[in-house]
């Protein structure tokens, strides 16, 4: 019984389909002769038939490139229909992938330099399946990525960024943020020009009016926008408070020293 | 705990300082302009509007940040007596030849436009930069719209 078995299995190992051989390759028949060897020792495992194309291998022995290359056949096995389409789809500027014409070797060749590149560069990028793993294009990968990164930085800054999405989009709301905020600030310039006709600022006056319960909402407002930076305001509040207002007498009386004019004393009069 | 949300270090000077800053460079502005004040309206609001731009640069970053650096630069080319500059000669932007962006991006480009010092800029660098730059501002309109406020007749 057992003779029979043997020789039925080995009819079976004879008829492997001649397509199969071909899209493995000539390293990938070496392989399968010894994957061949292998299985013949032990017969009892396999009794549906060594090799087919919906089985996968159990391969014990394994060093590094034949691991690779059981991966990759194992792989190729599995979504077989979805790298077709894939290599055709995408544009692939690799040499690497346009020279092989053997789907089994496109993908070693694809696994090992992508590995090499992890080893070798300063900034990892991972190659993925499929893409193209010169230096240039993984740098600029990588530089892409991280002008992305930033902009979604850029996003949460700027209030209402979050409907628009796509890099276009985006810096059109940023641009039109920078040009809103620095209108405002010549509105209000304008707006300050027309209140104080003369110019003059009342030093003392402005620190104490700054420092007012007036100035407060405010403070908390910012301190509620800028949580982001700002960790201490509300605490250290009154300390700053102090601090400011002697920096701005010390202040007032540097100017007071500097000012050869006549309106010294008006210029510094409180109200 | 709220640093950590951007991985761009974006600190920003709490108001405080904002404020002190437009003060002094306001009253400095009254110390230069003559005794006779101008009558046009034009230049009052320019030089108010360079004071708020200046005092925003100097309290921001001072010649930290490429922009504020840029922008003191500018002022102090028009008007030399306005600004002081640091002693070290530190190096505005690198020669446009050598940091012209390699890879030419036209997307980014009203942005170089707006921030200021943004032509010498490679693309990431200025993404930090205008965050870092719509920070001050908003702190700085803050500022001047409390002073407006202040100092409107009620």
């Amino acid at each position: 019984m057992d003779l029979t078995g043997l020789k039925w299995l080995q009819q079976q190992q004879q008829m492997v389909s001649p397509e199969f051989l071909h899209i493995l390759g000539s390293d990938g028949r070496e392989e399968l002769r010894r994957v061949e060897s292998y299985l013949g020792n032990n017969i009892y495992d396999t009794i549906d038939g060594c090799i087919s194309r919906t089985s996968s291998f159990q391969m014990e022995p394994v060093k590094n490139n034949e691991d690779n290359r059981v991966i990759a056949l194992r792989n190729k096995r599995k979504p077989e229909g979805k790298t077709e389409k894939r290599e055709k789809k995408k544009k692939i500027k690799a040499e690497d992938e346009t020279e092989s014409s053997m789907k089994g070797n496109s993908n070693m060749s694809n696994t090992e330099t992508s590995s090499e590149f992890l080893k070798q560069d300063y900034i990892h990028v991972r190659a993925r399946r499929g893409e193209a793993t010169d230096r240039h294009s993984l740098a600029e990968r990588a530089r892409r990525e991280k002008i992305s990164k930033k902009m979604k930085c850029l996003q949460d800054i700027v209030p209402g960024c979050n409907k628009v999405t796509g890099k276009a989009g985006m810096l059109d709301e940023i641009i039109n943020y920078v040009q809103s905020l620095q209108q405002q600030v010549e509105f209000l310039s304008m707006k300050l020009s027309f209140l104080n006709p003369q110019l003059e600022f009342h030093i003392n006056e402005l620190s104490s009016m700054m420092a007012d319960p007036r100035y407060f909402p405010l403070h908390q407002q910012g301190s509620l926008d800028y949580s982001v930076i700002n960790s201490n305001q509300t605490t250290s509040l009154n300390a700053l408070k102090m601090e400011t207002s002697s920096s701005w007498d010390v202040h007032s009386q540097c100017l007071c020293n500097n000012l050869r004019t006549d309106s010294v004393s008006s210029f510094f009069s409180l109200k | 705990m709220g640093s950590g949300n951007n991985p761009i270090y974006t600190g920003v000077p709490e108001k405080d300082v904002f404020a002190l800053h437009f003060l002094q460079t306001l009253s400095n502005l009254r110390t230069q302009i003559p005794f006779s004040s101008p009558d046009k309206t034009k230049d009052r609001v320019k030089k108010i509007k360079k004071a708020a731009y200046v005092s925003m640069a100097r309290a921001a970053g001072g010649t930290n940040r490429l922009w504020s650096r840029s922008l003191l630069h500018q002022a102090a080319k028009r008007n030399n007596k306005n600004v002081r500059l640091s002693r070290r000669r530190k190096r505005v932007t690198w020669p446009r030849r050598n940091r012209r962006d390699p890879v030419e991006e036209p997307a980014a480009e009203r942005l170089r436009n707006l921030v200021p010092g943004g032509g010498a800029m490679e693309t990431s660098k200025l993404m930090e930069e205008t965050a870092h730059y719509i920070k001050c501002l908003s702190m700085q309109v803050k500022v001047m719209q409390c002073l407006v406020d202040g100092l409107s007749p009620k």
